[in-house]
């Protein structure tokens, strides 16, 4: 069966949006978590996560999709704080905080933002360009 | 929905086909008339596929992706359908007209 390219390209333009969606998705995790404590008395604090892309090749029609390869957990260490009335600080008084730096997140949602909208300028342009193609049996 | 339009497009299509163009069997052995009912057919899994994933959405069970591609997918197919169909009719009418 022969795909046409134009076709293909709003299918893999379809799979940069969703993979660029579950990108959004975890940022706005993170920034949601970015004050949340551990429950228990010097337990950790959430984890910061992130996200890799991979490229998946559909086999029915060649086409390299992108896809997400994995959701991670940032390894980088936790901040401290000194808040002794709180429940999540330990012996000592100090409460470990999520390692979510808020700029990282505002520059990897913006980031988002911009390959999705690339994403949709491929989905336009392909569509217009299979309805001019249509139309010339309308003369 | 747009569903409903397309068995009448399909369905003229096929009709027309099928009657000026029935003995007009290619070598390789399927007519004209069996491509255009395959691809009728084709056609309106792709509307009903779309109907179905616009309803999930809807619901919000879906992802907007998935539910704005099929529905373009349906769009791009009704198009398709109409524009051919436009040129059958018109090809047919022109072989009616024909001075005998």
């Amino acid at each position: 069966m022969v795909i046409d390219p134009l076709v293909s390209s709003l299918r893999i333009a379809g799979s940069g949006l969703q993979s660029q969606s579950a990108r959004l998705r975890i940022v706005a995790e993170n920034i949601a978590n970015a004050q949340s404590t551990g429950s228990a008395a010097g337990s950790d604090p959430y984890a910061r996560k992130t996200i890799t892309f991979e490229s998946a090749l559909d086999r029915a029609s060649g086409e390299n999709l992108v896809a997400v390869k994995s959701v991670g957990v940032d390894a980088t260490p936790f901040r401290t704080e000194h808040l002794p009335g709180n429940p999540a600080a330990d012996d000592k008084g100090d409460v470990k905080l999520p390692n979510v730096d808020l700029l990282f997140e505002m520059a990897d949602m913006r980031e988002a933002n911009r390959s999705y909208e690339a994403n949709l300028q491929v989905v336009k342009q392909s569509r217009e360009m299979i309805s001019q193609t249509i139309d010339l049996l309308r003369t | 929905m747009i569903g409903a339009l397309l068995p009448l497009a399909a369905s003229a299509v096929q009709t027309l086909t099928t009657s000026p163009a029935a003995p007009a069997t290619t070598a390789s052995g399927a007519s004209f008339s069996d491509i255009m009912a395959q691809a009728s057919g084709d056609a309106l899994k792709t509307l009903k596929t779309a109907e179905a994933s616009s309803m999930t959405g809807l619901e919000g069970n879906a992802n907007v992706q998935q539910v704005v591609e099929n529905v373009m997918s349906a769009e791009r197919t009704l198009q398709t359908t109409l524009a051919i169909r436009d040129k059958a009719v018109a090809a047919w009418q022109q072989i009616s007209q024909t001075a005998i």
